[in-house]
């Protein structure tokens, strides 16, 4: 009989196996459950349609956006305007807009979690108030005019995003039949601000003039002389026309490529790339928990010395994702560091208070008198390049940019910057794609947002 | 005609008309119990897990021997080998004493017989020497490999105080767990009866006649002496598990699942005392292997398919399983007493069997319940012969058939394509897997409350899935019990080894235990895509007859390992009224 009770440890085994996957399958369960529960078959959380069946999302000041009615069907509150301007951080009814609140927050809207469950989800979910102004949204959405892009603003010292579209966009309540197919709405489940990146062109000058004004000592008391085309290197880096004798401050009110080429190399590859990292444009944001996408560069060894400089001026291989260069504008504005962005302002549960929603802020993204000095001379660039008229009785610091997509293309259209404006410290991004000149066509959009803005605060 | 009984029109009406005046108290009711629930389970079980699981208990004694420089030696089994080896039962640690030299074994009527191994030194009784096997009286001298050693029976006063000793170590009462028991059973009763009136009738109401069932079995027990119900109480808390899922996914089988639940009950206790006598045991072993392999041939035969596997008889209203019972007699067969350990002709015997066995289960392609047979067969001869190498080649050659037939008729596996890839194919192979993981998150850790899920809707919801749907109706910490629940019935059939009176219940037990375990396995785990999906039961939760007899029929195996003093019906009376000579 000891014979058997010695032979029964394969028994033991067996159970060891039982309690191995038991365990596993507990740990599988904490760690993916709530994946599993947001699949749209959950008829704890989801209708028939695979719709999300209750919560409704409000903007900052308290205007529906989407809610469920009686029947719990899910419906889209206002005008097709409306609707359209704000489907990117309301999310589509279907979840192919996966950074939408309906799916990015789907369960703060329903008050699922792993420990409770899914019980009392379909009591009509809970409350959650965006911080963007749906106003403003419109505003940005028609001020894009049908063009592709992305329009940003918000608070570099609370971090409420007040206003975010992206275009193309379809009305929710209207899906068009062709979604899928007609060229119109290509990418229009994408945030572009969120997770895409496109070529920065001069708005990265940005942050080829913080590098030079830190590494080269007698920076500002140097001048250039602009022929319209500098030879750099093998090859010629080429302006729109010739800016004669200028400073740094004319050569980035003028956007220089000669000037800021000449710059990049001088810096060289190494230390521009330590400036873009640093300015946070290669990493990514978490914005309440919607991871944003990574820029890139190549800047090098084995780049020449020409694709050098013009990588200095934002062309080459730079990629900048727009949430990304926004945050570096409010870290100028507010003296290296900014607020990171957030969308949610509260969330309420039926009869509970909300929990309050903390400032993160980002680390270091320049040297705070750095930001001081290119605040001023973006505030500059404004007084002389883009004109006060455009922006009345606003303190704004900006930059265009012109990014060169390709020959058959017509560029990209880059307008961003800040206001230093104690009421409204916003800082903002405009991105219309293939819209040609930055300063006209995207600082035409950033004017109309801004003037909205500031309507908001009075 | 059962319908129109459970669903008596006027009676229905009037409550749908006090639940609907009363949707907020409801949904409180709901709120509440399904907290209820989990504390009451964890009282339930924890008491009972804890009988099974106390680690000192004194074992039973039969006599002694006495050595000649004085001191003892208690025979604490009906069967012991006496030799040199450090795993001998009796050890006898002298250089003339072959590692295993004799058996010495009680027979059910209480006579004693010593069988020589064909040792060097040689046994003798009174002086004359062993030829095979002699019989052994209480005053006889045994030597031994020249050893003279004296066979007597406890003293009065040690035999009283062993039996006080090993009283205190008895069973622990299970009073309390059977009356949370009840209570739970009554709750979920209403919590499934309010829940859904229209669809459940007063099927609900089936639930408090499995109390009733509870507790004629445990008073007719208890009055007949018995008074370890620890297997019980989890059997019946999974089996009130199982009235409730069956409840919530098809309300009108849950009658034909309490009748099976009965029948189990009966099958349990007429094998149980059946089990009392080993002889008996010795001589149907042939009978019992003819069962088994008739009653899978039989499903070759006749069987019909049902989800993939054509492992159904159906006899006109009536179908089963017969594989599910098949199972039992297969342990029957399989586990032999110690005479028969040390002939080797007897494991090939088996072999063969359970190569029958499988062969018919590959017919009907039920991969699931040959794993299940494959496994039991490597845990009965594991303990039969101990014999580690044959084993791991058998292994060996399973694997290489199964890789033969993967090359050769790779459809067969084909529905198990997506095993760990189940998201990848929600729509298609792994349906059945993604919304048993998405409704086992969405009830957390105290569940949506009892019928309050939609994973019952899905196909197979209430056998293969069932563990999907205890983790959405019921939370996560009462599926995990219920896992737990098996668990412990398999180390309390591990840890009984040591407690075992003879070799034949002990390997039962075993492989009771661990075919208990291996099917719990392929069960959870298939659901939750951590193993293919083979579509076996959870024993004694998932909805289905056959699988609901079985797995009570297999719990005599249990009962028949349980010798603590007065715990089990399966056992001879132990010390309290010993029959026969030993103490005569």
């Amino acid at each position: 009989m000891k014979k058997l009770e010695r032979r029964a440890l394969l028994c033991l085994v067996l159970a060891g196996c039982l309690l191995a996957g038991l365990v596993l399958f507990v740990g599988l369960w904490a760690v993916r459950g709530e994946h599993w529960a947001s699949s749209a078959f959950n008829r704890h959380l989801y209708n028939k349609q695979g719709i999300l069946m209750s919560g409704t999302v409000l903007d900052r000041n308290g205007e529906i956006l989407t809610t469920v009615d009686e029947d719990g069907n899910r419906v889209y509150v206002g005008d097709k305007a409306r609707r359209t301007s704000t489907l990117h951080v309301v999310g589509d009814p279907y979840g192919n807009i996966s950074t939408g609140a309906l799916s990015a927050f789907a369960q703060k809207l329903t008050g699922y979690n792993l420990i409770f469950g899914a019980f009392g989800a379909e009591q009509g979910g809970n409350n959650l108030y965006l911080t963007i102004d749906a106003h403003l949204n419109e505003v940005a959405y028609q001020a894009l005019g049908g063009k592709k892009g992305t329009v940003a603003v918000y608070n570099y010292k609370t971090g409420e995003i007040l206003c975010l579209v992206s275009a193309p966009a379809y009305d929710p309540m209207n899906i068009p039949s062709d979604l899928e197919e007609n060229e119109k709405y290509e990418g229009a489940y994408l945030n572009r601000f969120l997770s895409s990146t496109f070529t920065p062109g001069s708005v990265f000058k940005t942050v080829t003039l913080a590098a030079a004004l830190e590494e080269i000592p007698d920076l500002e008391s140097r001048t250039w002389t602009c022929e319209g085309s500098t030879q750099i290197g093998e090859g010629v880096v080429t302006c729109i026309s010739a800016h004669g004798e200028q400073d740094i401050r004319e050569a980035l009110a003028n956007s220089c490529n000669g000037v800021f080429g000449q710059l990049a190399v001088e810096l060289g590859g190494d230390t521009l790339e330590r400036y873009a990292e640093k300015a946070g444009l290669t990493s990514s944001y978490s914005i309440n928990g919607i991871s944003t996408a990574k820029g890139s560069f190549s800047f090098g060894d084995d780049v020449s010395t020409t694709d050098l400089a013009w990588a200095g001026v934002g062309q080459y291989h730079d990629s900048v994702n727009p949430c990304a260069l926004m945050i570096y504008m409010g870290a100028i504005a507010n003296g290296g560091k900014a607020a990171v962005p957030c969308l949610i302002q509260k969330v309420e549960s039926q009869g509970l208070p909300s929990l309050p929603q903390f400032t993160r802020k980002t680390k270091t993204l320049i040297s705070s008198d750095t930001a001081e000095t290119v605040a001023e001379m973006m505030m500059n660039n404004v007084q002389t390049a883009y004109g006060t008229k455009r922006f009345p009785n606003m303190e704004l610091g900006a930059k265009s940019g012109t990014a060169e997509v390709g020959p058959e293309e017509k560029p990209h259209a880059w307008f961003t910057g800040f206001l230093k404006n104690e009421e409204a410290p916003y800082a903002f991004v405009v991105l219309v794609e293939n819209g040609g000149s930055g300063a006209d066509v995207a600082g035409t959009v950033a004017s109309k947002v801004l003037k909205a803005a500031l309507e908001q605060v009075g | 005609m059962l319908d129109s009984l459970f669903f008596p029109q006027p009676l229905l009406a009037a409550l749908e008309e006090v639940l609907e005046q009363n949707q907020t108290a409801l949904w409180w009711y709901t709120a509440l119990v399904r907290f209820v629930f989990p504390i009451l389970a964890l009282l339930i079980l924890l008491r009972a897990f804890r009988g099974l699981l106390r680690l000192r208990r004194t074992p039973e004694c039969w006599g002694q021997l006495a050595l000649p420089g004085g001191g003892s030696i208690p025979i604490c089994h009906w069967e012991n080998i006496l030799g040199r080896a450090p795993l001998a039962d009796i050890r006898l640690d002298f250089p003339t004493v072959s590692r295993q030299h004799a058996v010495l074994v009680r027979e059910e009527s209480g006579a004693w017989k010593v069988t020589d191994l064909g040792s060097k030194g040689g046994t003798l009784v009174n002086g004359a020497a062993v030829e095979g096997s002699a019989p052994l009286q209480m005053g006889d001298t045994l030597s031994v490999g020249g050893i003279e050693l004296l066979f007597l029976p406890l003293s009065q006063e040690e035999e009283k105080k062993l039996l006080s000793r090993r009283r205190s170590e008895g069973p622990v009462s299970m009073w309390p767990s059977l009356l949370l028991l009840t209570l739970f059973q009554i709750l979920a009763a209403v919590q499934l009866l309010i829940g859904n009136l229209e669809e459940r009738g007063l099927y609900p109401l089936v639930m408090l006649a499995l109390t009733a069932v509870m507790w004629l079995y445990v008073l007719i027990m208890r009055g007949l002496g018995s008074r370890g119900f620890e297997l019980e109480t989890i059997a019946f808390f999974l089996s009130t598990l199982s009235l409730a899922v069956t409840l919530s996914s098809a309300p009108a089988s849950v009658v034909k699942q309490l009748v099976a639940l009965v029948l189990g009950l009966i099958f349990l206790v007429v094998l149980g005392i059946w089990l009392r006598d080993t002889a008996r045991i010795q001589k149907l072993r042939w009978l019992m292997a003819g069962l088994a392999i008739g009653l899978l041939l039989a499903t070759v035969v006749l069987g019909q398919t049902k989800y993939g596997a054509s492992n159904w008889i159906i006899l006109g209203p009536f179908s089963f399983q017969p594989s599910e019972i098949a199972k039992i007699f297969y342990i029957f067969a399989g586990a032999a007493g110690l005479e028969r350990l040390f002939r080797r002709r007897n494991l090939w015997l088996f072999m063969v069997m359970t190569g029958a066995c499988l062969l018919c289960l590959a017919k009907m392609s039920d991969f699931g319940t040959a794993s299940i047979f494959f496994a039991t067969f490597l845990v009965i001869a594991y303990l039969r012969s101990g014999d580690f190498a044959t084993l791991s080649l058998i292994c060996g050659g399973a694997v290489f058939a199964g890789v033969l037939i993967l090359q050769f008729k790779p459809y067969i596996f084909r529905r198990f394509a997506s095993w760990g890839h189940a998201w990848e194919a929600a729509s298609s192979t792994g349906y059945q897997q993604t919304r048993a993981m998405s409704a086992a998150a969405s009830g957390g850790l105290v569940g949506m409350g009892p019928g309050e899920g939609w994973l019952k809707n899905i196909a197979a919801a209430d056998t293969d899935l069932v563990f999907g749907v205890l983790c959405e109706e019921w939370g996560l910490i009462i599926a995990l019990l219920a896992v737990l629940s098996i668990l412990v019935l398999a180390l309390f059939a591990t840890w009984a080894c040591r407690m075992g009176r003879c070799a034949f219940p002990t390997i039962a037990a075993c492989a009771a235990g661990s075919l208990f375990v291996v099917q719990t396995m392929l069960n959870v785990f298939g659901a939750m895509d951590l193993l293919p999906l083979t579509g076996v039961t959870f024993p004694f939760v998932s909805n289905g007859g056959s699988a609901m007899i079985a797995s009570w029929g297999l719990l005599a195996f249990l009962k028949a390992a349980d010798t603590r003093e007065r715990a089990s019906f399966a056992i001879e009376g132990g010390l309290r009224k010993g029959k026969g000579g030993a103490r005569t």
